[in-house]
């Protein structure tokens, strides 16, 4: 086993060697850059950011069945794709997470390479992600009363995640300046069971 | 009490009748809101949609007139009991062939069809089939003129709960009326000085270290963790192309304080290790790069 795999056990060890290794390498100062592969990417037009990356794959739908590192994605336009995991995928699931929390039903976007078998190796998947234009009707404590056109919904704000960025700032977790009324755009992971949404961000004042 | 419902259902009726007919049939929205009517995709048309719509406006105007005028006879209570079973009819339908077009209720809501429109129809079924049978509703109103007020009120009340277009005008203003009263929910619940980790994602994929390690970065975030006032960020990657190719992690650790709106350049130390060894590698390709400001901007 590589270090790579020891996510759950001697996880420690390896965050303390990947941080000496962090700490002593390059140190680059400065800003202004583009691009970027956070869940943002998932509604990139162009598959490919990366350039190191010849030919990328992008598969979008349901999940329709799972069987072992494999995942089954029924496309919306009637096609089927099968995702292979890797140890070095990376799964956005409201949070970044495990392959674990993958289950069927959850919607998907996953980018990769494919591999001589017809599988897409995925690089990252992000799971239920939605990104959706809304207006605020409501306020509470744990969650957010949004609308989407016609279409009214729950937005869950959760401890931790949800956070804010109010007239293109900085991200903050300050969430008290949202008002009723507002426009919104959310992004978030939606909940097949409910018909919800778990907020990750809301950016007001655009 | 049993009387007094009774007597004045055929005025709540007539109420709402003649406010979702009168808006159906004079009101100009009409056509504009006709498409997206779930009315719309059962006829397969726009304007036969519209045209439906007026002509359901005429009948239950005409119901409503009816039921105000002629309160003894049961034609006019029969006919609101019709057509609170047709509404409910035309509801099922629309919610299991477009579930996302309106209901076209009152013409002019652009909500979808929910358990509201639902209750609103059977109330006009059942209180139809209360008003077929009836007497006179002023004399119930002369008899009991305290009672009558309260009920009226109710049902007022009741029907505007059910109306999804009119949420506008009583939910909204209550909703920020509450806020404004019991303070913003939202407020406090965070430590407002901590820098979320997602800011940190923000200010790393806007800098010049992530513009020098995107060749490499092939994942999203896989994990991240604090140490010693540095936000240590952990992708995975692929170094060179082809045959050559070496999966690496990209390990990026920046200060935990500083966001998009720190001012100053923010330090962020870069480093690849190779998964499968633990070895630093292409240290001389992030030390290459030139240490580089921003641009200066005007203003």
């Amino acid at each position: 086993m590589t270090y790579r795999q020891n996510n759950n056990n001697g996880g420690l060890g390896r965050r303390r060697f990947l941080t000496t290794a962090a700490l002593s390498g390059a140190t680059i100062v400065g800003a202004t850059a583009l691009g970027g592969i956070d869940a943002d990417a998932a509604f990139a037009s162009e598959p490919s950011l990366d350039p190191a990356i010849p030919t990328s794959s992008f598969v979008e739908g349901r999940i329709t069945g799972i069987t072992g590192s494999v995942l089954q994605v029924g496309g919306s336009y009637g096609d089927h794709s099968r995702v292979q995991m890797t140890n070095a995928t990376s799964v956005w699931k409201v949070r970044p997470t495990t392959a674990a929390e993958i289950e069927i039903g959850d919607g998907l976007y996953a980018r990769g390479v494919p591999m001589p078998d017809g599988t897409v190796a995925a690089d990252a998947v992000w799971v239920n992600i939605v990104n959706i234009d809304t207006q605020i009707r409501g306020i509470a404590k744990n969650r957010l009363h949004l609308s989407h056109g016609q279409h009214e919904f729950i937005g869950h704000v959760l401890p931790d995640t949800t956070n804010a960025s109010y007239a293109g700032r900085a991200l903050t977790s300050d969430l008290s300046r949202l008002r009723i009324g507002q426009r919104a755009q959310v992004l978030g992971a939606w909940r097949p069971s409910d018909d919800s949404v778990d907020i990750v961000r809301v950016s007001v004042g655009h | 009490m049993l009387s007094l419902t009774t007597g004045l259902v055929p005025l709540v009726l007539a109420g709402l009748l003649g406010w979702t007919g009168s808006v159906k049939l004079f009101n100009r929205d009409t056509v504009r809101q006709a498409p997206k009517t779930a009315l719309a995709r059962i006829l397969r048309s726009s304007e036969r949609a519209a045209l439906v719509l007026r002509a359901v406006g005429a009948v239950e105007l005409l119901v409503a007139v009816g039921l105000l005028a002629l309160p003894a006879n049961p034609v006019p209570g029969t006919a609101t009991a019709v057509l609170g079973a047709g509404f409910l009819g035309y509801l099922g339908y629309g919610r299991a062939l477009a579930p996302e077009s309106s209901c076209g209720c009152s013409a002019n809501e652009d909500t979808p069809i929910t358990w509201r429109a639902f209750a609103r129809a059977t109330v006009v079924l059942a209180g139809g089939a209360t008003a077929a049978a009836n007497g006179a509703w002023w004399s119930t109103i002369t008899e009991q003129p305290g009672g009558s007020l309260v009920f009226l009120a109710v049902a007022v009340f009741v029907l505007v709960a059910l109306s999804v277009d009119l949420d506008r005008w009583w939910l909204l203003p209550l909703r920020r009326l509450r806020l404004r009263v019991c303070g913003h929910p939202l407020f406090g619940s965070e430590p407002a000085d901590r820098v979320p980790v997602a800011a940190s994602v923000e200010l790393l994929e806007r800098s010049l270290a992530w513009q020098t390690a995107s060749p490499v970065v092939r994942s999203g975030l896989l994990d991240h963790w604090e140490q010693g006032g540095w936000r240590i960020l952990l992708y995975s990657g692929v170094y060179r192309t082809r045959e050559s190719a070496q999966p690496v992690s990209v390990v990026f650790a920046l200060d935990a304080t500083a966001s998009r709106d720190t001012p100053g350049d923010p330090v962020i130390r870069v480093s690849f290790v190779d998964a499968d060894s633990g070895e630093p590698v292409a240290q001389e390709m992030l030390n290459a790069v030139p240490p580089r400001r921003a641009l200066p901007t005007v203003g």
